[in-house]
């Protein structure tokens, strides 16, 4: 990105890092226990559906964070890759197949669609490779229109159906539109996979190296970094994340169209990526839960209004706030930090070195 | 023979619309290295100013053609003073969301104050007919080619022969080398981003006449500029051009030979194969630009 991301907090003390480590977990575990009670708290029709939403919003903001958080790879077509997923999935499913085999299209699907787009798109560097992926996302959603044989065209695919699974040997069917609990906790327990993935891959030798080419990509290629197969190989990698996505929300709405997965909703999620805080743990969570809730909001007032002040977003979040929110707490409990430090040297009479 | 005369006359006359969009994204590119999708909209808004200064105003098309030229150079200029100068010390990657944020705010402002209903202009010279070789053209389309070639031209001699020009490609072809020399990047900036607007208000005018269009085209048309610049190679502008003619031929021998359904995805082809084989485009060279 245009700033350093913040990188990680200097360390006060190896006490204070023990008491943060120990602040991460009761907040993780905190926000899990949050998030399974939340659409018994949240028990109209419409909040539970933007809680759906949400961590759908998860698993496409997790992927997409792989390249924008992991290798600085600013990608504004990802929601064609959900797109192809959620294709792929409902024409699998409607031709009979059952839930797990529209899954694994959608995976193979989007997956072949990162590969096919990557191999040129990551021909170009810094922010032709953006201008690409957003050209690209553009044609995919031509394609979604004029393959009308295949996808009914702007009409959109209906009648897809819902999510058939065995539990404990009994056979459920996510009827989403009347219950919409059931399907959460599903969707829900895709997006914590999705999450871990994320952590993952990013502690990962692949990660590491992903980084590197964050930092310095001539610098990665020259101590032996296979820096295009490595690209290729996350931008694939998160394809076919997105492709999952685009699968449970398919078989979620019931009902997709090309409209469904505009470039819009790719700057939905770049937006959500970036304000959340590109590269950080929590970033992938805090941004879908907060532009979900807005989004919806202003596109409730006017459709139009909605995509100025999406523009406006765009603008104000890439400038004001590079490392996201999640990256601003970080910064800002660093300085705490270092205010603590100086204030206990000052206190016990030192020199403050900074 | 009379086949392939029409077609290549309807080639020169897409071609001449593409070339005038894809030069002004090549300029900007060239001097403050944006990828300006904003331009999309200016597109968009001279379509609209033809549209309003004839209907509404009765005014003839060639007072609406400078027109949109002066309204498409004052928003791109504002554009450039009010976003990108602010920005100029951030990466290429937040310029060009920033250019996506105005391209989206512009284009749903003109969806909320003029509809999303489809316009087409009343056009002078349309039942006008004019044979060349065997092929049939409408005076409108003479009067579009005979416009673009002289917008395209007088672009080139401006950037060859001016002073200004000369500076502005001495900053598209070394930066620091020209600020060094005491050259004025503000004046350069300004000037580039005038000219880009005012052919992209051009190329909206005169496509309006020929074209339908509604808010949307906005981005359609910028993308599709952008694969051609992207073709010929960023910041030239020989590139520009040349990349706008083998678009527009292909795309027509397309629609007249295979499918018109797919003829609009002839330019992204062609950009993916060559950047499969020549990344920095036909004409695109490492270190001079324009």
């Amino acid at each position: 990105m245009s700033r350093p991301a913040s990188g990680p907090a200097p360390a006060a003390t190896p006490g204070a890092g023990r008491g943060r480590t120990i602040l991460y977990w009761v907040l993780g575990l905190a926000s899990l226990a949050f998030a399974l009670v939340a659409p018994h708290i949240f028990t109209g029709i419409a909040d539970r559906h933007l809680l759906v939403l949400i961590a759908i919003n998860i698993i496409l903001v997790a992927s997409l964070d792989l390249l924008i958080g992991g290798a600085g790879l600013i990608s504004l077509g990802h929601a064609a890759f959900m797109g192809v997923g959620a294709y792929a999935s409902a024409l699998i499913v409607k031709s009979g197949q059952p839930f797990i085999v529209g899954l694994l299209a959608a995976v193979l699907f989007a997956g072949l669609a990162g590969l096919i787009v990557g191999i040129p798109a990551l021909r170009l560097k810094g922010h032709y490779f953006s201008v690409i992926t957003f050209i690209v996302g553009i044609i995919i959603t031509i394609l979604m229109t004029n393959l009308d044989d295949l996808t009914r065209g702007p009409m959109g695919l209906t009648g897809i159906p819902f999510v058939k699974i065995n539990l404990f040997g009994v056979d459920h069917t996510f009827r989403t539109i009347i219950n919409k609990v059931g399907y959460y906790y599903f969707v829900l327990g895709f997006a914590l996979v999705a999450l871990w993935l994320r952590w993952r891959i990013g502690r990962s030798r692949f990660g590491r190296a992903l980084t590197a080419i964050k930092g310095d990509e001539n610098l990665a290629e020259s101590v032996g970094i296979a820096t295009y197969r490595v690209k290729v190989t996350a931008f694939t990698l998160a394809a076919a994340m997105a492709g999952v996505a685009g699968s449970l929300y398919a078989h979620y709405a019931a009902f997709i169209s090309p409209d469904s997965f505009t470039f819009v909703h790719s700057f939905d999620l770049f937006v959500m990526n970036l304000l959340g805080g590109a590269g950080t743990f929590a970033g992938p969570i805090i941004g879908p839960i907060f532009l979900t809730v807005i989004s919806t909001g202003v596109k409730a007032l006017s459709p139009a209004l909605a995509q100025i002040v999406y523009g406006l977003l765009l603008i104000v979040v890439i400038v004001a706030l590079p490392t996201g929110i999640a990256g601003g707490i970080k910064r800002l409990s660093a300085t705490l930090d270092r205010r603590k430090q100086r204030g206990a040297t000052v206190a016990s009479g030192g020199q403050a070195d900074e | 023979m009379e086949l392939a005369a029409q077609l290549a006359l309807n080639a020169l006359h897409a071609s001449s619309l593409y070339a005038l969009v894809a030069l002004g994204l090549t300029l900007v590119m060239g001097v403050m290295d944006i990828a300006d999708f904003a331009q999309g909209a200016i597109y968009m808004l001279g379509a609209y100013t033809a549209f309003f200064a004839t209907r509404e105003f009765g005014l003839s098309f060639f007072i609406a053609l400078p027109l949109a030229m002066l309204i498409g150079s004052l928003i791109a200029a504002g554009n450039y003073l009010i976003v990108y100068r602010p920005l100029r010390r951030f990466s290429g990657a937040t310029t060009f969301i920033a250019a996506l944020g105005l391209l989206l705010i512009l284009q749903n402002l003109a969806l909320h104050f003029f509809g999303a209903d489809f316009r087409i202009v009343r056009a002078p010279f349309v039942s006008a007919r004019v044979n060349i070789l065997g092929a049939t053209w409408t005076g409108y389309q003479v009067l579009i080619a005979i416009c673009a070639v002289l917008l395209v031209v007088g672009t080139w001699a401006f950037l060859k022969f001016t002073p200004i020009g000369t500076s502005l490609r001495a900053v598209a072809q070394n930066r620091r080398g020209a600020l060094v020399i005491g050259l004025d990047p503000f004046r350069v900036e300004v000037v580039a981003f005038v000219l880009a607007g005012a052919l992209a208000g051009a190329a909206g005018t005169l496509a309006s006449g020929v074209n339908a269009f509604d808010p949307s085209i906005a981005a359609i048309v910028v993308i599709k500029a952008f694969a051609i610049v992207i073709f010929g190679g960023m910041g030239s502008v020989p590139g520009a051009i040349i990349g706008a003619l083998i678009v527009g031929l292909a795309e027509n021998l397309m629609a007249g030979f295979v499918s018109t359904q797919y003829a609009e995805l002839t330019a992204f082809v062609l950009m993916v194969a060559v950047l499969l084989v020549r990344p920095r485009g036909l004409m695109g060279t490492p270190e001079a630009k324009l």
